[in-house]
């Protein structure tokens, strides 16, 4: 009987492996051989690649327009995960307080992830943003600045990019605040505990494993960002706005209009290293938010 | 019961299989949409796969639709026309053709197509003798294929365009100014234009660039723009040049109060193409980009970038080119290909594409040009030498984008000519 169902499991199961292998385990590997490598075409044949060693990464390292893409990832990554964060927790908590038109306002909040990211830039940049009749014009006159400017060009990319990304997180707390069992909140009540003691002490560590899934999802995309960036630096980028997968993209198709050097095993190197970033964010998050250590 | 139910599972894999599998090229019969918004027209010969940079939405797209759609009825040689866009081509032709995937025709940029995707292409030079094309082609603009061709004839260009500062002829006649032919006559028609109440200058992110490379390219010629940019000579007394020229325009108010932070296409449709500013350097497409905002009576006009003092080239200098057609070198039905490359480029389909995306047509038969660029023709027809995309100051994609944000900075008087330097050494490590 189990030599009968090992034969299906195998039959079963290999074209999954196969494509599992051919889709996921072998560009990684690709991925990684290439970052040592200079490759003028992201698709050439092995024979046409040149060992360089370390080169692509050291390279990376010291170059100026790359360090800056990568510092405008950590600042997304912290300055707008803590943002994101933020207000998708307290969304989360205001719609299940009991209030009011609470589907109303989750579809809301919610509504700018099924919107284009392409038509929420546009409108922000074109129409928000905008130094002739913004509607943060008043605001950007009244401190004297422009929205766009190279000196707050990052600053709007980040409010526009919040905008769209807080209902997400927000679903995710709070999916783990409805189910917490109420039977913590009575019990609490009953005790004399106030609101904001019930959201310290039962709310908050019970939502350990969201945060986890949240600050991993955050990491994931932070990583990826790279639509934003362009819609917000049409054609040729921006240092106020690059990050490190624009620059990969420059360096793997070439930039502009212009044709310029292309190094696909730069691009790799890149990968890599964004990689290597989600890879320590993740372990770094799992440590800090053990599931085992709560004590109610 | 399980074997049987294993051996359907099986089927339905294989079945799915064969069906996402590649379709044999050369057997189109029935009219069809392809996947990517294109048309494949209805014949019985043979089909030559063509990849356009277009989309199908674009006044180009619909042209070349309309035109492959007659070619296919009058030639019976069926087209599968799939329009992939710019960053289609850029990302995935290559990919494509390594693969060995089925394409005979490609098109995107002079530049792009002869350099990037030099090693595909088809030796066009026999074809072109055979069916006497140069007969009636613009003649610079073959030059300039053969030129980056590496000598030889690799594509065909169609669609024609130039780089130049485009103006509002209304503001200019009102004011009672012509167009500028030197720096210093720029800067009395700016001022004249400002104390008219009109911005005389504007400028969006995406081209901000070609204004330094021109101005650049006037003093050093092409080759010393990619000099400087590509090994950080950015203390080179043109750089200078440049940077106090701009602080002076930028210092008299001569640019747009915006221009530091209009992100395309925010200058040329709110300012531009509204009236209340009078230059923009642009490409010859503007006209099309803003039809809908300037309106049909808006008036234009177009002169070269004006030369400046102890320049190194003059008027005659310029980013002009097309866009080109070419033909995959594994093709296995070159005749069909270039008969289809003919067809496009010539005659009514030439004459239909430039009337409908107000463009210059590459078929010097079509003696008329479309209303809107009237003015751009002497100018074209004064060019001699010809630059690439904003003079090769975007040459470098590792300051590329310092480049950028501190002319920008440079021209909406955020920092200073001294200041612009050391950015700029300092963003090539220097």
């Amino acid at each position: 009987m189990q030599k009968k169902n090992r034969g299906m499991i195998i039959a079963f199961l290999t074209p999954a492996l196969f494509f599992f292998v051919m889709t996921f385990v072998y560009p990684i590997i690709r991925t990684a051989i290439m970052s040592f490598y200079k490759i003028d075409n992201v698709t050439a044949s092995m024979d046409q690649w040149s060992f360089t060693g370390l080169s692509n990464y050291m390279k990376l390292l010291t170059t100026p327009v790359f360090k800056t893409a990568m510092l405008n990832l950590l600042k997304i990554w912290l300055i707008g995960g803590l943002i994101v964060m933020s207000l998708a927790l307290l969304f989360a908590v205001i719609l299940t307080s009991g209030i009011k038109g609470k589907k109303f306002f989750r579809a809301v909040i919610y509504l700018p992830n099924i919107v284009s990211a392409v038509a929420l830039a546009v409108m922000w940049q074109q129409y928000v943003f905008s130094n002739k009749f913004g509607l943060f014009k008043p605001i950007a006159d009244a401190l004297g600045f422009q929205w766009l400017d190279a000196g707050h060009k990052f600053m709007s990319l980040l409010i526009a990019y919040c905008f769209g990304m807080v209902g997400y997180h927000m679903l995710i707390f709070l999916s783990g605040i409805e189910s917490i069992d109420t039977q913590y909140y009575e019990a609490s009540t009953i005790d004399g505990a106030s609101k904001p003691r019930q959201f310290r002490y039962i709310t908050l560590p019970l939502l350990k494993g969201c945060f986890k899934t949240n600050i991993t999802m955050w990491t994931i995309t932070s990583a990826g960002f790279f639509l934003w960036s362009q819609l917000f630096s049409s054609v040729t980028t921006d240092t106020a706005v690059i990050t490190p997968l624009v620059y990969l993209y420059m360096q793997t198709f070439g930039s502009g209009n212009t044709v310029t050097e292309r190094n696909a095993g730069i691009g790799a190197a890149i990968g890599m290293l964004l990689a290597f970033f989600v890879v320590m964010v993740f372990l770094i998050t799992n440590r800090l938010f053990k599931n085992d250590d709560l004590e109610l | 019961m399980k074997k049987i139910l294993a051996l359907l599972l099986a089927m339905v894999m294989v079945i799915g299989l064969v069906a996402c599998g590649g379709q044999e090229p050369n057997t189109t019969t029935e009219p069809k949409n392809s996947e990517s918004g294109g048309t494949v027209a209805a014949s019985s010969g043979k089909t030559v796969v063509y990849w356009s940079m277009w989309e199908s939405t674009e006044p180009q797209g619909q042209a070349i639709a309309q035109a492959v759609e007659k070619f296919a009825a009058e030639t019976g040689i069926n087209v599968d026309l799939q329009f992939k866009g710019r960053t289609g081509i850029r990302e995935g032709l290559q990919p494509a053709l390594d693969a060995g995937q089925t394409i005979d025709v490609f098109d995107e940029d002079i530049d792009r197509i002869n350099t990037t995707f030099a090693s595909y292409l088809l030796d066009l030079e026999e074809l072109a003798a055979a069916n006497k094309y140069e007969e009636t082609a613009v003649a610079g603009l073959i030059s300039a294929c053969r030129e980056v061709g590496g000598g030889k004839l690799m594509s065909i260009p169609y669609q024609p365009n130039i780089f130049n500062f485009f103006y509002n002829a209304a503001i200019f006649e009102e004011v009672g100014v012509t167009p500028p032919t030197t720096w210093e006559e720029l800067l009395t028609v700016c001022e004249k234009i400002k104390a008219a109440g009109y911005t005389p200058i504007t400028c969006d992110d995406a081209y901000i660039t070609s204004m330094i490379g021109y101005h650049l390219g006037r003093l050093v010629g092409e080759e010393g723009v990619r000099d400087i940019v590509n090994n950080g000579k950015w203390d080179d007394p043109a750089v200078v040049q440049f940077a106090n020229d701009y602080a002076e325009l930028a210092s008299k108010g001569y640019f747009s109060e915006n221009i530091e932070s209009n992100v395309w296409p925010a200058g040329q449709n709110t300012e531009l193409a509204l009236g209340t500013a009078a230059m923009y350097l642009n490409g010859s497409w503007l006209p099309n980009e803003v039809k809908d905002m300037a309106g049909d009576d808006f008036a234009w006009g177009c002169f070269s970038y004006p030369e400046v003092k102890n320049g190194k080239t003059g008027l005659e200098a310029a980013n002009f080119g097309a866009q080109v057609l070419a033909i995959n070198k594994n093709t296995q039905i070159p005749e069909e290909a270039f008969q289809l490359i003919t067809y496009l480029t010539k005659g009514e389909a030439d004459k239909n594409l430039s009337t409908m995306s107000i463009g210059i047509p590459a078929d010097t038969t079509n003696t008329e040009w479309p209303e809107l660029l009237s003015s751009v023709k002497p100018v074209m027809d004064s060019l001699t030498t010809r630059w690439t995309w904003a003079v090769g100051v975007e040459s470098n994609n590792d300051i590329t984008p310092a480049i950028k944000e501190n002319t920008l900075k440079l021209c909406g008087g955020s920092i200073t000519a001294e200041q612009f330097v050391s950015n700029m050494m300092k963003a090539a490590g220097k």
